[in-house]
């Protein structure tokens, strides 16, 4: 494992999570294969999202907004809450961009569609919605790049360049399942659609990063189905859900794994 | 609290249309040599505008063997091999557990999948497709074990890598960083560019009354980082301060006012522990879209208020295109490359005054001038925003 040195660990104050086993937390299974029933892939379908700007929207661009308004419910906060230039929005995805690149590509996009490819626009989307206007970062790739935008929002509260940060992840697969299909083991996991945000302020205690080059066990893929970058947000969930009081520290942190890079986020206790 | 060591940039390497080294490059801009030409690799026939920064052969690196056939890896794996050419990064130079790997991109490996959709070659190309694709291949090539990330801001991409890379250094999880940026010109941006009438008929005119869009480029830019102490003795300078915003405002155009860019810039130089009278040369983002060099130019004038018309300020974009991912890293390049040798290159094609761009953009030829402290900015897709501030060494 490569040290690093730790740095104020942030709170979790809400998180918002929609995936394809249905709407948040309590519609999430105890084990995935046996909950998928032999599908490879778990939809999410289109959101239902009301406005005429929307109307050229891509459904992951949907999914984000509707993972920002599960995080204001989850807070009983209002959308002025997070508005403005003092909120980070810190974006992660492994494959968010596949169904607009593939639609642009075959031409079933037509040509104002090509925004929509950019993987910044998802979450531009929901900036413009919520007024989000601080620091941005996008972070690609899987698990680990979650680990790794929580460590950011971690490291530009402690620096005092924005008062709140959200983490907010996408994944969707429906329009390139053929795609996913020829490429994964029948065995794996079901790929489950998910869209999930984390709301983060300063907290107590310290976090510190690891990344280090082999294998994880994947235990939770096993459990929630193959969700990618959105992966650890669901675990956050799942623990918050569970009335964990740090949600990023019990049990043991987070752990994410991608292209041969395990990555822990480890929290410990003691002076922020 | 005290203030976090510097990170230094170590060493660069580039892969670009002007030149596939340093010296090319830095010749080109200062000459004002042309990287646009009429694109070969690809069909562009069908295209309003056929032209741009295409590198039509890489003449860097001879044998491909342990590369794949993946133009955005080769890009960037000739930008490393002149990184690695003046800093070694075996493991005597570095445990390859703390090597870590930052780039950024706006198109990642998306050719891979235009190409594999079009039934060309394996369907394992699909792999290739992914956006951290190329960047993982960098990290096999390099031999680094330590975190690999790929960032992607659209076209500030490159200002993002190297702030992450610098935030890794001074938090310890890594003792030397590979950080830049790397885009290519395929089909699918070119059809995209084209679709959205961006791109221009004409010279791309940064600043110019006349400007009427810009032309794309492909290149990759790679930064070696490290802190201070262990830099060595002649490190081409240091990166005080980054940040990446979000505009919140429009999909694919920029905040009309630039607030975005705005507190980017005011964010990186707080970071470098600097104010805007400190700044000696501006690097702008300079595409040539009227939209985008009249928003920079207001935000330039708010920054640096009464010192504004007296600061140099630059586009290099005209010599090669927009490369996209590239185009930050590249510019943070050419900022430390001015330092060092005493020249700002000019801003090409600027020739008719916008009455609504009133800086000085260097136009003609390059000035002799030594900046110490630049500051470099970009723009992206998505109200992307990146500023970074660079110190000569």
């Amino acid at each position: 494992m490569s040290a690093a040195a730790g740095i104020p660990a942030p709170a979790v104050r809400a998180v918002g999570l929609c995936s394809g086993w249905g709407t948040g937390v309590a519609a999430l299974p105890a084990d995935a294969c046996a909950a998928a029933g032999g599908r490879s892939l778990v939809g999410l379908g289109r959101p239902a999202v009301q406005g005429e700007r929307f109307r050229r929207a891509t459904r992951e661009c949907l999914w984000a907004l509707a993972a920002v308004e599960a995080m204001l419910e989850d807070g009983r906060a209002e959308r002025a809450a997070i508005a403005g230039e003092r909120t980070a929005l810190l974006f992660v995805s492994a494959a968010v961009y596949g169904a607009s690149n593939r639609a642009f590509i075959e031409g079933t996009g037509g040509g104002t569609h090509f925004a929509y490819t950019a993987p910044a626009v998802v979450p531009a989307e929901a900036a413009i919605e919520y007024r989000l206007r601080g620091p941005s970062v996008l972070f690609i790739g899987g698990a680990p790049a979650a680990l790794r935008a929580i460590w950011y929002a971690a490291t530009l509260l402690a620096a005092r360049a924005c008062d709140r940060a959200l983490v907010l992840g996408v994944e969707t697969f429906e329009e390139c399942a053929d795609l996913y299909a020829r490429a994964r083991r029948r065995t794996a996991p079901p790929l489950v659609e998910a869209a999930a945000c984390l709301w983060l302020e300063p907290g107590d205690g310290r976090l510190v990063l690891q990344s280090a080059r082999g294998r994880s066990r994947g235990d939770g893929a096993r459990r929630l189905g193959e969700m990618l970058a959105v992966g650890p947000l669901a675990e956050v969930a799942l623990r918050r859900h569970a009335g964990y009081s740090d949600p990023l520290a019990d049990p043991l942190g987070l752990t994410g794994a991608w292209r041969g890079e395990v990555t822990n986020l480890i929290f410990t206790k003691g002076a922020g | 609290m005290s203030r976090p060591e510097r990170v230094a940039v170590v060493a660069a390497g580039v892969t670009t249309p002007i030149g596939q080294d340093l010296d090319a490059f830095w010749s080109s801009l200062l000459t004002g040599a042309s990287g646009i030409s009429s694109i070969e690799r690809f069909p562009v026939a069908d295209l309003r505008v056929g032209r741009g920064g295409e590198i039509k052969k890489l003449t860097r690196i001879k044998r491909w063997d342990r590369v794949p056939d993946c133009r955005a890896t080769r890009l960037l794996v000739s930008a490393a091999d002149e990184l690695i050419a003046q800093v070694p990064l075996g493991p005597a130079t570095v445990e390859p557990s703390r090597l870590a790997v930052v780039v950024g991109t706006a198109l990642g490996g998306v050719e891979e999948g235009e190409r594999a959709l079009a039934g060309e070659g394996p369907r394992r190309r699909l792999r290739g497709a992914l956006y951290d694709s190329p960047g993982d291949n960098l990290t096999r090539w390099l031999g680094a074990r330590g975190p690999a990330l790929t960032v992607s801001t659209a076209c500030a991409s490159g200002a993002t890598a190297l702030g992450i890379g610098a935030e890794m250094l001074r938090q310890g999880q890594a003792d030397l960083v590979v950080a830049g940026g790397y885009d290519i010109l395929c089909r699918f941006v070119m059809r995209g560019f084209d679709a959205l009438r961006s791109l221009t008929r004409d010279e791309v005119r940064p600043f110019d009354k006349r400007r009427s869009g810009l032309l794309l480029g492909e290149a990759a830019a790679l930064v070696l980082l490290a802190r201070e102490t262990d830099a060595g003795r002649a490190p081409l300078g240091y990166l005080l301060g980054h940040a990446s915003t979000g505009d919140g405002s429009h999909i694919s155009a920029p905040d009309p006012e630039g607030r975005g860019l705005e507190r980017a810039a005011r964010l990186a130089l707080a970071e470098a522990g600097v104010g805007p009278d400190d700044v000696d040369f501006v690097s702008a983002h300079g595409t040539a879209t009227p939209l985008n060099d009249r928003i920079e130019t207001a935000v330039l004038k708010r920054l640096l208020g009464p010192r504004a018309p007296s600061v140099p300020v630059n586009s290099i974009k005209a010599t090669m295109g927009h490369t996209m991912g590239a185009a930050a890293t590249l510019e943070a390049i050419m900022c430390l490359l001015a330092g060092r040798h005493g020249q700002i290159p000019p801003t090409r094609h600027l020739e008719v005054p916008d009455p609504e761009c009133d800086l000085d953009y260097v136009p003609g030829t390059a000035r002799a001038a030594r900046p110490r402290l630049s500051l470099s900015t970009s723009l992206g897709f998505g109200g992307c925003n990146g500023a970074l501030v660079l110190e000569s060494a």
